[in-house]
């Protein structure tokens, strides 16, 4: 089995108790970085109308009463604001769901509460420190500390943007025969699958890295690599 | 089979699951649950299926959020709030307490031994104290515990006074349990600081009260709620230190392992802890403040602390630690 050593990709894999596995996709430093501003937009917008309404029913419930009203609604807003969203049916806060991203737990299922509270509270040290979050780019999962406290990653939800255009048909199927490994197998399949995504030059381009297969260059090349694409997925 | 066969005799039922997960996900008409498990497993083989016969990542991106969805909808862990909360009473939180009795022990010198040296140097030398309150908070303090201060009774006399009190305790003390616990990423430095400084504040207190007030005033304000409030932020210094301890001693794991498993450990000890401080808050809004001769407030004080001591060590003993 060819399996490489470091992929290059943020796919994270996951098996489950279905004896099947998943790829979870991780979302990069800087997506999280808008995520949080909206969110700290948001969480301004939320202080301002607590301060409007608490303040204007402070004349039928009295001062103390309307202090008090904005102490509970300031301490919840504060510190469980990015909680209660993230154990939510969405897991993920608004400005995460405006980017499409949520947070899992290792396995890709939903957080637990006590489990966001740790991930969030850790922030209040990031937020004194503001280097810390920098480590994240060292984690091949982008987990800053309060992930790693609390077993979490932050993924995509939406599907992968760019859709999958299928390349040119194959004219005809070309037997391969050399033996090759599943991971070389499913690369040259998923260049004909990703073909169409790809501009006539780029395509040769790729080819020809498969010279010493196809023995040929540019468009012809690519031609065969389609045509034995077509005829590995007919004998897998 | 190829690709194509195996996209067209399966998609009717993925596209069905897609539907029936669409509705459970609030994003369409509702449906009947009781079919999705199977369809789900089936789903869950095709993916495998996929993924080795290599049909490429048109079906197996389809099947894995697919798949994705399915496990979020099942492995929901939504077990009733009433029964999570008696569990983690009754076994969960005392019984964490005590396996992890060494934390509480570092813990509570941490606090203790400043809190008493301070209020002992008090009657040595009141610089330090003094140092330590700053001329804005011996105002305050010689306001609230002086010898001719208007009493907390009186204080909170005002409509809504006690409910005042009760939410700023809930947000500052709460609060600092919070950064208590977020301190202890900082390899546990952050936890010893706040520990540490809260014993040499609150002793300078009690040692400036000695000094220039009336110590009975003090005495009978907190004897209440003390036993909640300094068990509760202990408690919440043990998560804090636990997952400082895992940091610099991580044993056989990555520190990146050791610290998610110090987080799973510390929980419940963050959550306990803070409950411990709401219901110091309420005690100290509601109770503490009230007309009621010194006794009976000294009594009640010292029920709470045994009642403490009865309950960490002898709640949820011999039941399976969750």
């Amino acid at each position: 089995m060819g399996k490489l050593e470091r992929r290059l990709d943020t796919l994270q894999t996951v098996e489950l108790a279905e004896g099947m596995e998943i790829h979870l996709r991780i979302a990069g430093p800087f997506l999280r970085l808008y995520a949080y501003l909206l969110d700290l937009v948001v969480m301004i917008a939320a202080v301002i109308l607590i301060w409007i309404v608490i303040g204007i029913s402070s004349f039928a419930l009295g001062g103390n009463v309307a202090v008090g009203l904005i102490n509970l609604a300031l301490f919840v807003l504060l510190w469980f604001y990015p909680v209660f969203f993230e154990v939510s049916r969405k897991g993920a806060t608004p400005g995460k769901m405006v980017l499409g991203l949520r947070v899992v737990n290792e396995a890709g299922g939903t957080l637990t509460f006590g489990a966001s509270m740790v991930r969030n509270f850790v922030r209040i040290v990031e937020m004194i420190f503001p280097f810390l979050p920098l480590f994240s780019f060292l984690n091949p999962r982008f987990q800053r500390l309060g992930d790693l406290a609390a077993g979490s990653l932050v993924v995509y939800t939406r599907d992968r943007q760019d859709p999958v255009y299928l390349g040119p048909p194959a004219l005809d199927s070309i037997p391969v025969n050399v033996a090759l490994t599943r991971e070389e197998r499913a690369a040259i399949i998923s260049f004909r699958h990703r073909s169409g995504n790809w501009s006539e030059a780029r395509r040769a381009e790729l080819g020809n890295h498969l010279n010493s297969l196809t023995g040929q260059a540019g468009s012809k090349g690519v031609a065969t690599i389609v045509g034995m694409a077509h005829w590995l997925e007919d004998h897998s | 089979m190829n690709r194509q066969e195996f996209e067209q005799r399966k998609s009717a039922e993925w596209s069905n699951l897609d539907l029936r997960i669409k509705g459970l996900e609030g994003r369409g008409p509702a449906v009947e649950p009781e079919k999705i498990p199977g369809m789900f497993r089936r789903v869950c083989h095709d993916l495998a299926l996929a993924q080795y016969r290599m049909y490429g990542s048109l079906i197996c991106d389809r099947l894995n959020s697919l798949s994705i969805r399915g496990y979020r909808l099942i492995h929901r862990s939504k077990g009733g709030f009433g029964e999570c909360s008696i569990q983690f009473v009754f076994n969960t939180f005392p019984n964490s307490l005590r396996r992890e009795w060494k934390l509480f022990v570092v813990s509570s010198l941490v606090f203790w031994i400043p809190f008493f040296l301070m209020w002992w140097s008090a009657s040595l030398e009141i610089a330090w104290v003094q140092a330590i309150l700053g001329p804005e908070m011996m105002m305050q303090v010689e306001g609230m515990y002086g010898k001719d201060a208007d009493t907390v009774e009186y204080l909170r006399g005002e409509h809504g006074a006690n409910f005042q009190m009760f939410t700023h305790y809930i947000k500052n003390n709460v609060g600092i349990d919070f950064k208590l616990f977020a301190g202890g990423i900082l390899y546990g430095i952050g936890t010893l600081f706040f520990l540490v400084f809260n014993g040499l504040y609150i002793g300078a207190v009690f040692g400036y009260v000695d000094y220039a007030g009336d110590p009975e005033k003090l005495l009978t304000f907190v004897a209440g709620h003390s036993s909640f409030e300094l068990l509760g932020m202990i408690v919440v210094g043990m998560a804090g230190l636990k997952v400082g301890f895992a940091l610099l001693a991580p044993g056989r794991l990555s520190r990146a392992q050791s610290l998610t498993q110090a987080g799973r450990y510390a929980l419940p000890l963050l959550i306990g802890g803070a409950l411990m401080t709401g219901l110091a808050a309420v005690v100290e809004g509601f109770w503490s403040a009230q007309a009621i001769s010194g006794n009976v407030k000294y009594g009640v004080g010292i029920f709470f602390w045994v009642l403490h001591l009865v309950y960490f060590l002898f709640v949820g003993r011999g039941q399976r630690g969750a």
